[in-house]
């Protein structure tokens, strides 16, 4: 819009000037002096009013417009409301500007892992997952654009519960590598029914054992036994990954479902 | 009104043998559902080495549940004379199980592979989100046809008896 008023001093005098030269056309003539007369009205406002920092903001919109076009030979994002181009360099996606802190529409190709500036892989140290999640949260909380456009408030919130997302899948074995093979587009099949009997038996009588325990020691003893065997499957599936036998990783995917359920139970009866 | 009362079912009940998450039933079920949360029908176990017994053992991954349903077959007649099961999961699964056990009785083993889940899903009026549930009552019972099935095999090639028949071979369904 601002682009097109500008232009119109332009645009006027050459119009003017044709006018001028042809007295007949006088409907042109009376727009392009309306146009004109807009044009001088507009033209001291930006230079007094505004001042530099009108030209500034200027010269940031004309920067829009022109990477604007060229966007679609690369791909770099960029913020929406000042028009910074993310740097290529960085470790951190784009979910925040960085040179006007406005949160950024929600990216679906930025994985989990991506959020958290870590390689794409299943062990990894959740210890740092916290604090980086923190982090996130303190620059992209619904609350902190509560003042800001209705746009950035809906960026907020998806962006905002992407990230707790993303932090309660890679805090737990489980989640994570649930998403990992989906992110190595072998998806974990919900519905199925399996019938490995010697491990629904195994479950049975766990699930067995949790209801019938007569006091929290008991559970305890069951609890550290879970945490065993899910130490064990998990490391079986970390190896199945990295050979990529994935069947052999959704084996180890059931059992420490298994193994996290009854957990559950126990955690509730305590 | 069905709300309150499923709530309060659920949640003042004394707990059940098979009701594993003791949670609140979660709202809107049909009192189909509820009561058979609250009152399971057929819960326990027969001696799976009995010849006479199919044990069928499935589980689903989605919510960590096992399903353990047995039948009881009279030789003779090739009917089925009694059910238990015994359910590690949501209400829905065992509300489930419970029907299944409930319409297997009295039927014979041809008959019963033919009960399908979306009866069992009709009958409880289970939300499509819990139709895995009746599915999983549907392969308990053809697990537990299949090994009962699997067991008459074996008693009739050798005389040694079901006894040291492997389990996997039951709920190979």
């Amino acid at each position: 819009m601002w682009k097109r008023r500008l232009n119109a001093p332009l645009s006027a005098a050459l119009r003017r000037t044709l006018a001028q030269a042809g007295r007949a056309t006088v409907p042109i003539h009376s727009a392009s002096q309306r146009l004109q007369r807009l044009a001088e009205q507009r033209a001291p406002s930006l230079s007094s009013d505004v001042g530099i920092a009108g030209l500034s903001h200027f010269g940031r919109r004309d920067s829009l417009w022109s990477s604007g076009r060229s966007c679609c030979s690369e791909s770099a994002p960029e913020c929406w409301n000042c028009g910074a181009v993310a740097r290529k360099s960085a470790t951190t996606p784009f979910l925040v500007c960085e040179s006007c802190r406005s949160v950024q529409p929600v990216d679906e190709s930025v994985d989990y892992f991506q959020i958290f500036g870590l390689e794409k892989k299943y062990e990894i140290d959740v210890s740092n997952l916290e604090g980086k999640y923190k982090d996130w949260q303190k620059k992209l909380h619904p609350d902190l654009v509560h003042s800001k456009s209705e746009q950035e408030k809906e960026y907020a919130a998806g962006q905002s519960a992407r990230v707790i997302d993303a932090y309660r899948t890679l805090s737990k074995p489980l989640t994570r590598a649930i998403y990992v093979l989906k992110l190595e587009g072998v998806n974990v099949d919900e519905e199925e029914t399996v019938s490995e009997t010697e491990l629904l038996t195994e479950i049975l009588e766990l699930r067995e054992a949790v209801d019938e325990a007569a006091d929290s020691q008991a559970l305890e003893q069951i609890q550290s036994q879970m945490e065993d065997k899910l130490r064990h499957w998990s490391n079986s599936f970390a190896s199945s990954l990295w050979t990529r036998k994935f069947e052999d990783a959704l084996t180890c995917v059931r059992r420490m479902k298994y193994y996290t359920r009854v957990k559950e139970e126990i955690t509730k009866k305590l | 009104m069905l709300r309150l009362g499923a709530k309060k079912l659920a949640g003042l009940a004394p707990r059940v043998p098979a009701s594993g998450p003791a949670g609140v039933l979660p709202r809107l079920y049909h009192e189909r559902v509820v009561d058979h949360y609250d009152n399971p029908r057929n819960v326990g176990s027969f001696d799976k080495n009995d010849p006479t017994v199919g044990t069928g053992l499935v589980g689903a991954p989605a919510c960590g549940d096992v399903m353990k349903l047995q039948i009881k077959v009279d030789e003779a007649t090739g009917k089925i004379v009694d059910a238990r099961f015994k359910t590690f999961g949501c209400g829905s699964a065992i509300a489930s199980s419970s029907v299944a056990t409930e319409w297997v009785k009295g039927k014979h083993m041809e008959e019963v592979l033919s009960i399908k889940n979306t009866e069992i899903a009709k009958y409880l009026r289970l939300p499509p989100v819990k139709l895995h549930c009746s599915m999983l009552a549907e392969d308990a019972v053809k697990a537990a046809i299949k090994d009962y099935e699997g067991k008459r095999a074996m008693s009739n090639g050798s005389s040694d008896g079901a006894k040291d028949i492997p389990l996997e071979k039951a709920a190979d369904a």
